[in-house]
């Protein structure tokens, strides 16, 4: 394993890759490893030593931080200023079973994002601008340090997401915003997925802008409050203390006043996915369209599943004998399905997503040559 | 403006290319000289070309005909919305296709269990939220040509607006794209879902001014119309106030839905050409729009009410819609009002981070005295986005030239300030060389090569956006005369 602490050892080492034509994992807090197509005992490029909050702007709504910085690194310094990331980073150590530390940079490359999703995107809707080396070895940049930026193509998008597999990322920088003061979660007990999923879209489409619309059934609930009968749907409010006591009005006139205040935030817990680390099986997120929830939900049929987002992410343990099966009902319903946690053998043969129809499997592979022509970056974890 | 040369061999085909395309559209190719008239520019009215041909698709499946035919063929393609983009992303060519996507404006699916709508690339911004404001949804992106402009030009552009502080621009505001490439081959990215299963080839898409496909369907989300929107005027005595008052606002946690600043030339301007009521004597003028529930709104008006007077500005607030609208006249009458202070006029858009305003002013200022032309300001406050307008006389000899030196300088300041040379206007050709004052040689390369993994060929809106080896040192920009902008009836702001 090799250590690149700066931007000119990273370009170094990849340049000496080049030459040799060997493939590398890029590795930082090293939480993600078992996510993608495993990668063959290639050599490591450690760049957990590229960390760090670089230069943080509250005024400009910005912060530069290298990729290796820690989530909660992050969250500590935006806090002291009353502000946070502009999306919601997940954490996912506890269900893959990791002791690494999760990062800026892999919350970005893996797209995890947590229940905030739902309100403020993914990690491509804050990447305002990034600075990597590519397979040539060289230094770009991508984006601009500037919210409203439509000058050349938009790389910052294509970097969230792509699992390490276009360059080695240097530095970021994302947008923040302001922190609300307060946040309150309402319990609605007691509905099946039909009518929980129901009032979580009703919440959805209002003016209350709400953090957190989650469906846990009775299955999931137990650890975390008390008894639900048949399941709960979570609402999570924020606010300044007046506004908050407005939404929160106006969310009980939507549920027909049957909601009731819990004292818990269980969204941290349902965005990391925390509840399926000890579950046995392999473990799935499933996006489809909101509306479709209780239908998919019914088919995938497994005893411990959670919906979010409002119904747009469905999380699910599954036996690995059912992977086909999970993968067919979720393009029938147009949707994805990511296989978050599996055994090595499993992500070899399904991999992290369904393969993509050949046109557009044809584009996908050629703008990663265009970044890493000799494929030497994390090659086949996407 | 150098462009790609044009290729006599395929102008010389130019018959039997129209009857190729006949063959695949019967009822839409316009090939009469008159006819071709109304596509030789965009908005950008400085550059003029007549097409090859246009061709006027109504179906996806006549788009991936096109595309197979001009890929089997190697005929340049240039693909255009309703011809409103500010930065000649739609200027035809000699040797070219023209591809108008104004046949496809089917409203395909309102789906407001998933707060979406399925539409047709030519289907307006507006009428998407005409669609669906009866239900209480809205289409958040609001570019000021928004009643003319189409979803697939605003998916090229990745257009803005006054909001994107707030509510992002078209990129954040997408869940699918089903494009054709330039092989032709059909592909859908994303959906209601939202999710792709791979790369974020949508996001690299979207704002990649049909340099890359043609896109023939789009699924935006819609948003509830906040219950309430209170607007402020507040007025400074100093541009510096009102920029140390901007930044202060963000900084206490306030997001408006819209801040907008008018220095003090542009302010009078607009006050003597339509009355939105403006103080007179004014330096800087910021217009701060707020929307959410009662309380939020409540709370950001008097913090902003707050901050504005620490800063030594005075504020008025707007106390009916009669009076909101009548402030908002004013600003997105900006570009009008100042066209009536000289014969011409052009606009720039650049952006840049909010702390360096009072620099930026200050050199412009500067520059303004250099090139001996006058100029306003006008400036998306909230996200940094600059709308310098620069007024000159296309009459008086080497006017048009120092207008153009003048507004290169603007952008290459914006660059240098650490920022960007468009922030919604779009590269198009109106940028194209200044693309090497903010990118390097690699970073420009594998831009380069991303289009090159779309299009092998280079079919697809050649010239645009990339800068060619030996380009001449000249730029475009919104040439406005006798106060006349190219769809005159459009606000721009």
């Amino acid at each position: 394993m090799e250590k690149a602490a700066s931007e000119s050892q990273v370009a170094e080492f990849v340049r000496a890759a080049r030459e040799k034509k060997a493939p590398f994992e890029i590795v930082a807090g090293g939480t993600l490893r078992a996510v993608g197509k495993p990668l063959a005992n290639l050599p490591l490029l450690d760049v957990s030593g590229l960390s760090g909050i670089i230069k943080y702007e509250p005024e400009e709504l910005i912060v530069t931080a290298a990729p290796a910085t820690p989530l909660t690194e992050i969250a500590a310094v935006l806090g002291e200023k009353n502000q946070r990331l502009g999306f919601d980073p997940a954490d996912w150590s506890q269900v893959l079973a990791s002791n690494g530390v999760a990062t800026l940079g892999g919350a970005a490359s893996a797209d995890a994002s947590g229940s905030g999703r739902l309100r403020h995107g993914g990690a491509r809707d804050s990447l305002l601008a990034f600075r990597a080396v590519n397979g040539l070895g060289e230094t770009f940049r991508g984006g601009a340090k500037v919210v409203k930026n439509v000058t050349g193509f938009d790389l910052p998008k294509l970097v969230c997401g792509a699992h390490g597999t276009l360059c080695v990322l240097t530095e970021m920088t994302f947008r923040v915003y302001p922190r609300p003061q307060l946040a309150v979660t309402l319990c609605l007990s007691d509905v099946t997925p039909d009518t929980g999923f129901a009032a979580l879209r009703k919440i959805a489409h209002s003016a209350l802008e709400p953090a957190g619309l989650a469906y846990l059934p009775s299955s999931m609930s137990g650890s975390m409050m008390p008894d639900v009968g048949q399941g709960a749907a979570l609402i999570k409010l924020e606010g300044a203390a007046k506004p908050l006591e407005e939404k929160l009005a106006m969310a009980h006139g939507l549920l027909g006043n049957a909601a009731s205040r819990i004292d818990s935030d269980p969204f941290v817990a349902i965005g990391s996915g925390d509840q399926f680390a000890d579950l046995p099986g392999d473990i799935w997120r499933v996006m489809i369209a909101p509306s479709d929830a209780p239908r998919v939900a019914r088919e995938l049929n497994a005893q411990y599943w959670l919906g979010d987002w409002a119904g747009g992410l469905l999380w699910l343990a599954a036996p690995p004998s059912d992977a086909a099966r999970i993968r067919a009902i979720a393009a029938a319903a147009k949707g994805q399905a990511m296989l978050l946690r599996a055994s090595a053998e499993s992500r070899v043969l399904y991999g992290l997503y369904a393969p993509q129809p050949e046109a557009l499997a044809g584009v996908s592979r050629a703008v990663k040559a265009a970044f890493d022509p000799l494929f030497l970056f994390n090659p086949g974890r996407l | 403006m150098l462009l790609p040369p044009t290729d006599s061999k395929i102008v010389a085909r130019r018959a039997e290319i129209v009857s190729a395309l006949q063959a695949i559209v019967p009822d839409g190719v316009v090939a009469d000289k008159s006819g071709l008239a109304t596509f030789d520019s965009d908005a950008l009215s400085a550059y003029h070309q007549t097409p090859l041909v246009c061709v006027l698709p109504s179906t996806r499946e006549q788009v991936s005909a096109i595309l197979k035919y001009s890929a089997a063929e190697g005929i340049p393609i240039v693909p255009r919305g309703s011809g409103t983009s500010l930065s000649g992303g739609a200027l035809p060519r000699e040797d070219g296709i023209l591809i108008g996507m104004g046949r496809m404006k089917r409203i395909i699916e309102i789906d407001y269990e998933n707060a979406c709508v399925v539409v047709e690339p030519g289907v307006t911004n507006l009428n998407i939220t005409k669609a669906v404001e009866a239900n209480g949804f809205y289409y958040a992106p609001d570019p000021s040509s928004q009643v003319a402009c189409s979803i697939g030009g605003n998916v090229a552009e990745n257009s803005g607006g006054l909001h994107c502080l707030k509510y992002g621009l078209t990129t954040n505001n997408l869940l699918g794209v089903t494009m054709v490439l330039p092989g032709g081959e059909i592909v859908t990215l994303g959906g209601k879902s939202g999710a792709q299963g791979g790369l974020d080839i949508m996001g690299l898409v979207t704002g990649s001014e049909g340099l890359l496909g043609v896109v023939v369907e789009v699924t935006v989300k819609i948003l509830r119309k906040p219950p309430v929107t209170r607007t402020l005027m507040a007025s400074f005595d100093t541009v510096s106030a009102a920029g140390a008052c901007v930044a202060a606002v963000i900084a206490d946690g306030v997001v408006p839905a819209a801040m907008e600043f008018m220095d003090g030339r542009a302010a009078e301007a607009i006050e003597s050409y339509n009355q939105p009521g403006y103080p007179k004597g004014a330096e800087a003028i910021l217009i701060i729009d707020a929307d959410g529930v009662e309380a939020d709104v409540s709370h950001a008006i008097s913090r902003v009410t707050a901050i504005v007077a620490e800063c030594g500005g005075k504020t008025v607030e707007a106390t009916d819609e009669k009076q909101r609208a009548r402030i908002w006249s004013g600003r997105k009458a900006a570009f009008a009002a100042m066209g009536k202070l000289a014969p011409d006029m052009i606009c720039m858009d650049g952006t840049i981070p909010r702390h360096a305003l009072p620099q930026v002013l200050d050199e412009m200022a500067k520059l303004s005295e250099k090139y001996q032309l006058g100029f306003c300001n006008v400036f998306h406050a909230g996200d940094g986005n600059l709308h310098p307008l620069i007024i000159f006389d296309i009459m008086k000899p080497g006017e048009f030239e120092r207008a153009e030196e003048f507004g290169a300088d603007i952008l290459r300041l914006c660059v240098k300030v650490g920022g960007v040379l468009s922030g919604e206007h779009g590269v198009g050709v109106e940028k194209r060389d200044l693309m090497t004052d903010m990118f390097t040689p690699e970073e420009l390369a594998l831009q380069g090569r991303v289009k090159c993994a779309f299009d092998v060929g280079g079919l697809f809106n050649p010239g645009k956006v990339f800068p060619m080896l030996s380009a001449c040192v000249e730029q475009g920009h919104i040439h406005v005369h006798g106060a006349q902008l190219p769809h005159p009836h459009l606000p721009r702001y």
